[in-house]
């Protein structure tokens, strides 16, 4: 179990230090964040404070609405992309076999890889809140127990997918459509910039079978200082998404990685 | 390290085929059909005893890296049975890794932004060793490759030998009873190939009683470096013994150059008469010999004497082809013209 921690901080550690060793791709996703909040700030200035933009029949300004969906649906991209990159800067780098041949195991490998992505994502979303804080983000009734459950539950919810993309990865080079499925229709249907209770009923539907949907929901809610209780259908969404897919995801991948040891095709890309 | 039985690897009849690739206009065609598959290793059976260097010969595409890739678990046979410590490779693979160390011939198998020390402290922790443990046998094992200085520049600013070395480094990291090496030497420099070959054989062979598997192209490496070798052809053994055993069975004739301080009809009549001796031709741009022998020991003896008894200067006197490039020439020319 030790020499498990220990792997897992060895590979967070490796993927901290070749971020940090790209500076300008590093502090240019920070400075990112720095536009893009500001962007939004001035665009909620044109749209009036609305009953739809809060919880539970509350007005909320758009900017109140939109700053927090920005900054956690972060972990939407990060989640669904992480993984998969990682297996394909290890094809590309070459470092993919020598990883395979240590006595490490795939879900160690594959899940570790996620751990720096995360990190960052937290960091930067506390910048982001830093920043939408200054420029008027109202963060006074925040519930963070819901806050936090919300945030472990995304994670977990939405790895699968990544993981599910690695294994499209391993297997056919390319990156999975579900995962384009899922980045492209959650910012679409998410809610991420508009509530999605102005989109068609059945269009509604398909929003609400979204992790996304249920994650922004759920961080929202602990913004305005709703229980996890109150958000049980969203938290229990979630929780399911998570015990269906995040095996069949391990599965998937294990037999990404069995194929390519047959096909000899481990370190192509 | 405590005493194990049996051999240290084992190939039962294995087997390994590759998907062909196909062109746009025959994935239409196959649609539906399975994916026809070249064959690369039919077959193979091999014993490798403890404790012992063992090469693995053959001309590129020949199945020395395919080989050392199903004996790491990198590659899953078709057919066929693996063990390696005693272990079924196919069953407990995570068992296999811990036994094992992997030498690629992959330069690019590291991180090029990060230091020699923080690539190698990685792999480390990786293969299984106590955080603890890591620093000083990441000092150690940089020693015995002699990149101790060079351990905190980025890898990337290595010359391609520098980081065949690293890869020799990390596949004795976690000290494994079994260690596989890919082309070790290839594009490393004299003196440190030499010092390479001289780990394999004399430290980590004789002294630590591992099992080395070494695949080469180089003949003299293994002639040198290997206790036993095999040649490997089109994915099948073709000859399998000691060096000695392959001289003994592949070398029918050998030619000899031998250089004099001039010409000596004299001797040429001589040596005509001397068992086993073939054609005798005169050198190109000096004077001497070529002499066509039969090899074998009391030939070359009464070869000998004849040139050191005949009252001209001997200048020099050098096989004209490598012995294991004889060796290895034999084994494979049915193979080849097949």
């Amino acid at each position: 179990m030790l020499s498990a921690a220990d792997k897992a901080w060895a590979i967070f550690a490796r993927d901290a230090r070749i971020a940090i060793a790209y500076p300008a791709n590093f502090w240019g996703g920070w400075l990112s964040i720095v536009g893009q909040i500001v962007t939004f700030y001035f665009i909620a200035k044109l749209i009036g404070p609305s009953k739809a933009y809060g919880i539970a029949g509350h007005p909320a300004t758009y900017f109140d609405y939109v700053a927090v969906n920005l900054a956690f649906v972060r972990f939407q991209n990060v989640s669904i992309h992480s993984f998969q990159q990682a297996m394909r800067g290890a094809q590309m780098v070459g470092t993919l076999e020598a990883l395979l041949a240590t006595p490490t195991s795939l879900s160690l490998l594959i899940l570790s890889s996620g751990l720096w992505a995360f990190t960052l994502t937290i960091l930067q979303i506390v910048f982001f809140l830093a920043i939408a804080l200054g420029l008027g983000l109202q963060l006074n009734h925040v519930n963070p127990i819901t806050a936090v459950a919300f945030l472990v539950l995304t994670i977990l919810a939405m790895s699968p997918i990544g993981v599910l993309s690695a294994a499209s990865i391993m297997t056919f080079k390319q990156e999975a459509p579900t995962a384009m499925l899922f980045g492209g229709l959650g910012a679409l249907l998410g809610g991420v910039l508009f509530p999605v209770d102005r989109l068609p009923h059945w269009l509604q539907v398909v929003s609400w079978m979204l992790p996304i949907t249920h994650s922004l929901n759920g961080i929202r809610g602990a913004v305005a200082g709703a229980s996890v209780f109150e958000l049980g259908p969203d938290a229990l969404w979630l929780a399911t998404l998570t015990v269906v897919l995040g095996p069949i995801s391990l599965y998937a991948f294990s037999r990404a990685v069995r194929r390519a040891k047959e096909d000899g095709t481990l370190a192509d890309y | 390290m405590s005493e194990r039985i049996g051999p240290a690897v084992q190939l039962r009849g294995v087997t390994k085929s590759f998907p062909r690739a196909y062109a746009v206009t025959e994935w239409v065609r196959a649609f539906g059909r399975r994916r026809e598959r070249r064959v690369v290793l039919d077959r193979i059976d091999l014993t490798i005893p403890r404790g012992c260097v063992f090469g693995l010969l053959g001309q590129n595409g020949a199945g020395k890296t395919t080989l050392l890739k199903l004996m790491s678990t990198l590659l899953l046979p078709d057919r066929g049975e693996i063990f390696v410590d005693g272990v079924d490779a196919a069953a407990d693979s995570m068992e296999v890794k811990r036994r094992i160390g992997l030498c690629t011939s992959d330069e690019r198998a590291f991180y090029y932004r990060l230091s020699a020390r923080a690539n190698l402290a990685f792999f480390a922790i990786l293969a299984g060793l106590p955080r603890r443990r890591v620093k000083k046998r990441v000092m150690e094992v940089a020693e015995v490759v002699d990149i101790a200085n060079s351990l905190d520049y980025e890898v990337r600013t290595f010359s391609t030998g520098m980081r065949q070395r690293l890869a020799v480094a990390r596949a004795i990291l976690a000290d494994p009873d079994v260690l596989f090496f890919d082309e070790p030497t290839r594009a490393v420099d004299p003196v440190h190939t030499e010092a390479i070959r001289s780990l394999i054989r004399d430290r980590l062979a004789r002294e630590l009683k591992k099992t080395v598997v070494l695949s080469t192209n180089v003949l003299a490496e293994a002639w040198s470096t290997c206790d036993t070798v095999v040649i490997l052809s089109n994915g099948r053994i073709v000859a399998e013994g000691t060096p000695l055993e392959l001289r003994n069975r592949f070398v029918g004739r050998r030619r000899y150059a031998v250089s004099l301080d001039r010409p000596d009809e004299k001797l040429v009549e001589r040596l005509r008469a001397v068992a086993g001796v073939g054609a005798i031709e005169n050198m190109v741009g000096e004077p001497g010999l070529i002499v066509d022998i039969e090899q074998r020991d009391r030939n070359l003896t009464s070869l000998l004497g004849v040139l050191g008894g005949n009252g001209v200067t001997i200048r020099g006197f050098r096989p004209l082809d490598e012995e294991s490039f004889d060796v290895f020439r034999a084994a494979t020319a049915g193979e080849r013209s097949a």
